[in-house]
């Protein structure tokens, strides 16, 4: 090998790090976001990515629930801070998903096409919440196909207590899209609802 | 018939049979030259023919070349106006030239024409070339029209159903009425000739040197020739038709319809050798019914897709992979098919494009790094670019004004290149950056409880963003491993580096999708956590990695 074909290979090695190393420096730039453009405390993952929605006195008074729906039409089932069980003395010890006439938690759905969901009216029982001094059935206040209940609650029942509106969600329905805006209809906004309960 | 001259008869048929086949390998020397004195070998197959049978076909509508063929000759391209080898070949019987150039039928009643060129063109008009090399100037003339750049071609006819039905038609003819002659004999019925095979090989030399290359089984490059017909269908069905009243009718369909049902009967025989034997010669009624128009002929061209690989970046938070369309909303200001198979598309003078990549990030994801092997084929292109074609596109996407999207190593690749995409790409390792915030200020401790974690599995629900279009399962997925970097002047924000095994929804392993994903940073540091931006910044495969 002649001096220059080495030092040929050397500038291509080098220009291959240099090239390398200013990848690396404008990786770094679009990683690291200007401090000052954050916001002091973001939006959580539920408040941007659902629309809040709300039914008060669900078939009785005092039992108000909470219904998220995302942008793709799910919705997420939960008790509302107002509901009156969690005004009970040791809050809300246990859930009971069998009602009705079967166990809610007991099937299994599958596949994309969400066989097995069993289809629900909107004044359907959902579960049934339990504090030491009463109990409460809570219902799916959306017609629609049950996907999921959150089956944690039954050995953790104070999820309810901590995080009603994250971990504490009860259960995660879809409806009809042409069912959507009759149901919607019959739903308080957040505004409505804040409106409602701090009058009364 | 006595046994000894059975024997003598089997003798002469074998030594028949050894003559033929020396007769035609001349035959076909001889297509492949134009020499005059070539043509001797020919004129002596010809002069083998029968005249009587000759005549006798050529009155009943049918072309040279197809009589050509019933005798097992290959089809030399010859031009109708100047029949020498039919001169020649009428030397003995010289006062029958006249007559037999004259019988040329308009239109042959065997092959609709097409061994005569004739066809109708796209425009409805009747087309008659004079010669096969006649056929494939226009045929060339189409290609170069439409810009094709070919190294070979494949050559693929398609004749209507009714042309074979005339050719079984034809052979029975003759084997049941000559059958018996030794000429007949002589040539064994496997040297039939198609005429799908008469007009390829027609026009093969001419194609070749037409289009200054090769024919070639293995060509990308079709040119299909499509013959249909009007009356194919219509004379199918009405032999079908026929045959059906013939079954309704019973008795009296037997009696009088010795015709029809013999008709009938061919068209079921077809499928099967379609030379039973059947004794009563007038059966095979020729000629056929007699048709005017010729077959209508359709030049389609086609190229089997050609493969572009390489790896895209995306610097945009609102581009899409794919075009995503939603109540004819755009979703996104881009999509990075349309800007890298839109440029490329043009380029190749192709008819259309599919795209498809390692995976995918969401819309508001960026993909950094090495960028993500994608694929793009292109279909029926005219044009292979070069290498320096190559660059120059590259070169183009890169410079596009938005700087939306980035491509390297870009490059034409074989449809290996699919192999190379799909493989490992369910086990490939990709990296991720994400901004995090927790609820809390983050401490000395998380740091070393976060980098502490190796090949943890979580388990993730289908995250209720896809759950309306993905099967409810509970997903396995291996973290390989997560480290923390501070970022100066925040206590809450932080750059979270992760490695997963793919199809890890990263940012429900942040938020924990409502518990849904188990465990989650959130879970993990016992606080709220939000993810705020995310990147792609490896994904670890060696597709299309080196320039």
């Amino acid at each position: 090998m002649t001096n220059d074909s080495i030092n040929q290979a050397d500038n291509l090695e080098t220009e291959k790090q240099v090239r390398e190393k200013e990848e690396e420096e404008e990786l770094r730039k679009l990683l690291v976001p200007p401090i000052e453009d954050l916001p002091l405390i973001p939006p959580t993952a539920v408040d941007s990515n659902f629309v809040a929605y709300f039914a008060t006195d669900c078939t009785k008074a005092g039992h108000d629930q909470y219904v998220y729906r995302h942008a793709n039409g799910l919705c997420v089932i939960g008790l509302a801070p107002t509901h009156v069980a969690f005004k009970d003395e040791g809050g809300i010890t246990a859930v009971d998903f069998n009602v009705g006439k079967s166990d809610r938690s007991g099937f299994k759905v599958t596949g994309k096409r969400k066989r097995n969901a069993q289809h629900f009216e909107s004044n359907t029982a959902l579960c049934k919440v339990c504090t030491n001094s009463d109990s409460y059935i809570v219902r799916c206040c959306v017609k629609g196909s049950l996907l999921e209940v959150n089956d944690r609650l039954i050995k953790l029942p104070g999820l309810l207590n901590s995080s009603a509106d994250r971990e504490g969600y009860i259960a995660i329905i879809m409806p009809k899209p042409a069912d959507w805006v009759k149901i919607k209809s019959s739903l308080l906004s957040l505004e409505e609802y804040k409106k409602l309960r701090e009058a009364s | 018939m006595s046994n000894g001259t059975e024997d003598v008869a089997q003798v002469s048929s074998v030594q028949a049979a050894e003559a033929a086949h020396v007769i035609s390998t001349d035959v076909d020397l001889q297509i492949a030259g134009e020499d005059d004195e070539e043509m001797t070998p020919l004129n002596n197959a010809v002069r083998s023919f029968p005249f009587d049978a000759v005549k006798d076909l050529s009155s009943k509508e049918v072309c040279m070349r197809c009589i050509f063929r019933l005798f097992g000759v290959q089809v030399p391209d010859f031009s109708l106006s100047q029949p020498a080898i039919l001169r020649n070949f009428l030397g003995e019987q010289t006062d029958s030239i006249k007559q037999l150039e004259d019988t040329e039928p308009k239109s042959c009643s065997i092959c609709l024409g097409v061994l005569q060129f004739a066809y109708c063109n796209d425009k409805e008009r009747s087309v008659k070339k004079e010669s096969a090399n006649d056929l494939a100037v226009t045929i060339a003339d189409l290609v170069k029209k439409e810009g094709y750049q070919i190294d070979s071609f494949l050559l693929e006819v398609s004749l209507p159903p009714i042309i074979s039905e005339n050719e079984n038609m034809a052979w029975l003819y003759v084997k049941n009425k000559y059958g018996s002659e030794l000429w007949f004999q002589e040539r064994s019925l496997s040297n039939r000739i198609y005429a799908k095979e008469a007009l390829k090989s027609a026009l093969a030399n001419p194609l070749e040197t037409l289009l200054f290359c090769r024919m070639s089984s293995v060509s990308s490059f079709r040119i299909r020739l499509t013959y249909t017909h009007a009356k194919a269908t219509k004379t199918v069905q009405n032999f079908v038709e026929r045959n059906e009243s013939c079954t309704e009718n019973g008795l009296d369909s037997v009696k009088d319809g010795s015709v029809s049902t013999s008709e009938a009967n061919t068209i079921t025989q077809r499928s099967s050798d379609g030379l039973l034997d059947n004794n009563s010669s007038e059966v095979y009624g020729l000629p056929l019914e007699k048709v005017n128009e010729p077959c209508r002929l359709e030049c389609l061209f086609n190229r089997t897709p050609i493969y572009f690989g390489g790896r895209y970046l995306k610097y945009s938070r609102n581009v899409s992979q794919t075009r995503w369309i939603i109540d004819d909303e755009r979703m996104g200001e881009a999509s990075i098919e349309e800007i890298i198979a839109g440029n490329i598309l043009p380029m190749c003078r192709g008819d259309n494009y599919k795209f498809h990549a390692a995976g995918r990030e969401d819309i508001d994801v960026r993909m950094l790094g090495s960028g993500r092997p994608f694929l793009v084929e292109i279909q029926n292109a005219c044009q292979v670019p070069s290498e320096l074609f190559v660059k120059e596109i590259e070169t183009k996407i890169n410079n596009l004004e938005n700087r939306l999207i980035r491509v390297k190593n870009l490059k034409v690749v074989g449809s290996e290149g699919w192999t190379l995409m799909r493989e490992g790409e369910s086990e490939k390792q990709k990296q991720y950056t994400a901004l995090v915030w927790i609820s809390r200020p983050l401490q000395d401790e998380d740091l070393q409880s976060i980098s502490s974690i190796k090949e943890m599995q979580i388990l993730q629900r289908t995250p209720i963003r896809v759950l309306h279009r993905r099967s409810p399962l509970d997903r396995e997925k291996i973290i390989h491993w997560i480290n923390i970097e501070k970022i100066a002047g925040s206590s809450q924000y932080f750059l979270l580096h992760l490695c997963t095994q793919a199809g890890t929804y990263i940012k429900e392993f942040v938020h924990g999708d409502l518990g849904r994903t188990n465990p989650s940073i959130g879970s993990i540091l016992g606080c709220r956590a939000e993810i705020l931006q995310l990147d792609v910044t490896e994904v670890k495969m060696d597709c299309f990695l080196d320039e």
